[in-house]
């Protein structure tokens, strides 16, 4: 095995044998779908649970428009408020209604025991003011008005369509757009800054452990770095790899302890659309989209690309600002013009999402500092296959060049102990005859 | 510059030529040469900041010189050359989290050995220094001390031809360190040729066949070291004999009348004791003769200095600092 060959094969073997990197394997994904499906199973189990109210309705229009559902149950009474606690024994509220309700809406109070909830709270009351509005309506005395309001409902659900270059149509849905472009976008800068800290922070314990001297013995400095790098990229693609496969089977083993009504509800994206029950348009056309297997190619194609390339030319950047330091606390000014463009792509991934085909998505999905991140928040919109490939193209070039400058402040910045250097210093060490 | 030319029976297998090495503030050598006998010991003084490490790191090519070449045998030195040597750094240290067994296999493929030659050379060695069972332990359970003699095995283990110990007996308790002199020796009768860097004068005087004195990034004393000593020496002649007060300030009278005196004492012996400076036409002989007439000689010995009193004299005493190059090369020079 060459020698960047034992860098590479020392640093993988290494980190994945770590506790630490078995257990944030494991425990991520677990977390990710803890975070989806709880609130969903806790909202069915909330379900299940019926509240009764105990109603005194003195106005005597609202109780009879009342119906139990499978939330609420009322039980009409005539206890007067001042006698109310009594009444709690039946239920879980009481409600009063006072006499002039039609005319003082107002005069309408909930008593518990417990805290209410907000959900609860409005339920009731939005359940009132539809039987306030009927007997109001009616006042106006218009003839067949239920049949009359039935037939002016419309529902309104617009299917959308993107035509491409060759004119083909493809459903597009904006909703699962924006949630993936957000979802990766977001997966990006993570990563990059995770793995690109990583290896920073190998260069240092290296450095501080002095057992650089040892090995610039027998390895060019460049080859060390360069090992570094490409074994904390195996580590991360393997990481990123075994969260992808654990989250996918994970789900498929979770999603039938939900129950068939909820596989519909969970889109991907953690977006939650309308039932499936009823097979809307919209529904259909996500479902398609998401089925799709070029989309899906694409998509996880990009994703990894773009994911390799970022932090590839990132963790050049890491590794020439840890040569440069002692210890992890000076790396904080150095960080900065790292974190800038990476941050700035951060802020500018809510506008990208929602003007992607901006000159400005595009010219951010051109620079190699901010294209990991936008272009994958434009993929999900779709984007011409030439700006896919130029802005790769960049990326990888970049990292090229960036791997060269940092070699040149590596090689300098490992032997350099002492006081923090300022950029005028890594700018003199990179013109150093080597 | 005193280059004391070198008599050499075989070839040297290193040849420095006028490296000169440059960092933005300073100049780390300038115009260095020197020459490494296959098969010695050579020692490579200096102060502090005198470019030593820099010259190591020049022969280990961790960094290139602005100027100058280096030569290893008969060719120029070349990438995979770093494979025929084997460094110890002065500042030395492992991976504490890797395992002792998997680090020392690791830094011994990284010399090109193959895993099956690298477990084998390296059983051997632990064995031999009884530590076989540091084999799965992890380096951050080591002392100091124990790290250290892993770090040996693992500068020695592809056999190199060329050995660079840098300050090796810092960190060792006196045993230990000994045990390493022993293996150092050893080391040199395999045939290896050792660069001894360190500012332990006694541990050059007994270790160290030949040495070069770095100072301020020039070599300023180049030789060997019994022919560099005595060619410091000042004529000194120290005269121990028997007797008392009265005939041993005879005796002094007597001396600084033809010679110079230059102390005079009791040794813890019981003997009397007299120093004598010989100007450069005086035989030694005309100074035994007259002595020897006149008192009962015990002992005559040539005062030859330490190499502690030609580094000090040579550097420019306790404030180095203070003291320009410029000053020390034309001084050095009038020796010769």
């Amino acid at each position: 095995m060459n020698r960047i060959g034992l860098i590479i094969a020392r640093e993988f073997n290494q980190r994945v044998r770590k506790k630490s990197f078995i257990l944030t394997t494991l425990l991520v994904p677990l977390l990710m779908l803890g975070v989806v499906f709880a609130p969903l199973w806790l909202s069915r189990m909330q379900q299940e649970e019926q509240k009764k109210i105990v109603v005194c309705d003195r106005s005597g229009k609202i109780v009879p428009a009342l119906a139990d559902d499978a939330r609420v149950a009322f039980r009409a009474v005539s206890y007067l408020p001042e006698v109310w606690r009594d009444s709690l024994r039946e239920g879980y509220a009481y409600l009063w209604i006072g006499p002039d309700i039609l005319s003082d809406p107002s005069d309408l109070r909930l008593y518990a025991e417990e805290p209410v909830t907000l959900d609860l709270e409005q339920t009731l009351g939005d359940r009132i003011r539809r039987v306030l509005e009927t007997e109001k309506l009616k006042a106006y005395q218009i003839d067949n008005l239920p049949q009359i309001l039935q037939e002016i409902q419309t529902d309104v659900s617009m299917q959308v369509f993107r035509l491409d270059e060759s004119g083909n149509q493809t459903a597009s849905s904006g909703a699962l757009s924006m949630g993936t472009s957000y979802l990766f976008g977001l997966l990006i800068y993570m990563f990059v800054f995770m793995y690109g800290a990583m290896v920073m922070q190998g260069v240092i314990e290296e450095k501080s452990s002095k057992v650089l001297e040892i090995i610039v013995s027998s390895v060019r400095p460049f080859e060390l770095m360069l090992g570094k790098i490409l074994g904390i990229a195996a580590v991360a693609l393997t990481q990123v790899l075994m969260w992808i496969v654990l989250i996918v089977v994970l789900s498929l083993l979770l999603l039938p302890l939900l129950g068939g009504g909820a596989v519909a509800q969970v889109a991907p994206g953690g977006v939650l659309s309308s039932g499936m029950a009823d097979l809307d348009p919209q529904a259909i056309a996500l479902l398609s989209r998401v089925t799709d297997p070029w989309f899906l190619f694409e998509l996880f194609g990009s994703f990894l690309l773009y994911f390799i390339g970022g932090y590839l030319l990132y963790a050049a950047l890491f590794a020439a600002i840890g040569s440069a330091v002692d210890n992890a606390q000076d790396t904080q000014q150095l960080q900065v013009p790292i974190m800038v463009p990476m941050i700035f792509a951060l802020v500018a991934l809510t506008f990208v999402m929602r003007e992607p085909s901006s000159s400005l998505s595009v010219w951010l999905s051109m620079i190699p500092f901010t294209s990991p991140i936008i272009m994958m928040a434009r993929i999900p919109y779709g984007v011409p296959g030439w700006e896919l490939a130029l802005s790769l193209i960049l990326l990888y070039a970049s990292f090229l060049g960036a791997v060269y400058v940092a070699g040149k402040i590596y090689r300098v910045g490992i032997f350099m102990y002492g006081k923090r250097p300022s950029f005028k210093e890594l700018y003199k060490w990179m013109t150093y005859k080597s | 510059m005193v280059n004391i030319p070198i008599n050499l029976s075989g070839m040297e297998l290193l040849r420095v030529e006028h490296v000169t090495k440059r960092y933005a503030s300073h100049t780390a050598l300038d115009d260095v040469s020197l020459q490494i006998p296959q098969g010695s010991v050579y020692g490579l003084l200096g102060p502090n900041g005198a470019g030593k490490t820099t010259l190591i790191r020049i022969i280990n090519r961790i960094t290139a010189p602005d100027q100058g070449r280096v030569w290893l045998g008969d060719r120029e030195l070349a990438p995979e050359d770093v494979n025929r040597i084997g460094y110890l750094p002065e500042e030395r240290g492992l991976y504490k989290k890797m395992r002792v067994g998997e680090q020392a296999l690791f830094f011994a493929r990284l010399k090109g050995m193959t895993r099956a030659e690298a477990t084998r050379r390296l059983k051997a060695w632990f064995a031999k220094f009884g530590i076989e069972g540091w084999w799965n332990r992890k380096v951050e359970e080591l002392s100091k001390g124990m790290a250290q003699k892993v770090q040996f095995i693992i500068t020695v283990l592809h056999e190199p031809e060329l050995l660079i110990f840098d300050e090796p007996f810092s960190g060792f308790d006196p045993i230990n360190a000994n045990l390493l002199k022993e293996e150092i020796l050893e080391l040199k009768r395999r045939g290896a040729t050792i660069i001894f860097s360190t500012h332990n004068m006694s541990s050059v005087e007994e270790i160290c066949d030949h040495i070069t004195l770095i100072n301020r990034s020039h070599n300023v004393l180049s030789g060997p070291v019994d022919e560099i000593r005595r060619s410091y020496g000042e004529r000194l002649y120290r005269i121990d004999f028997v007797g008392d007060d009265r005939t041993a300030a005879a005796l002094a009278e007597g001396l600084s009348e033809r010679w110079r005196l230059v102390r005079s004492g009791e040794q813890e012996s019981g003997y009397r004791s007299l120093t004598v400076q010989l100007p450069a036409d005086t035989a030694v002989r005309d100074l035994l003769a007259w002595v020897s007439e006149r008192v009962d000689v015990r002992n005559f010995v040539e005062q030859i200095p330490s190499m502690n009193d030609i580094f000090i004299r040579v550097v420019g005493g306790p404030d180095v600092a203070d003291v320009r190059t410029e000053s020390i090369t034309p001084s050095v020079s009038q020796e010769r």
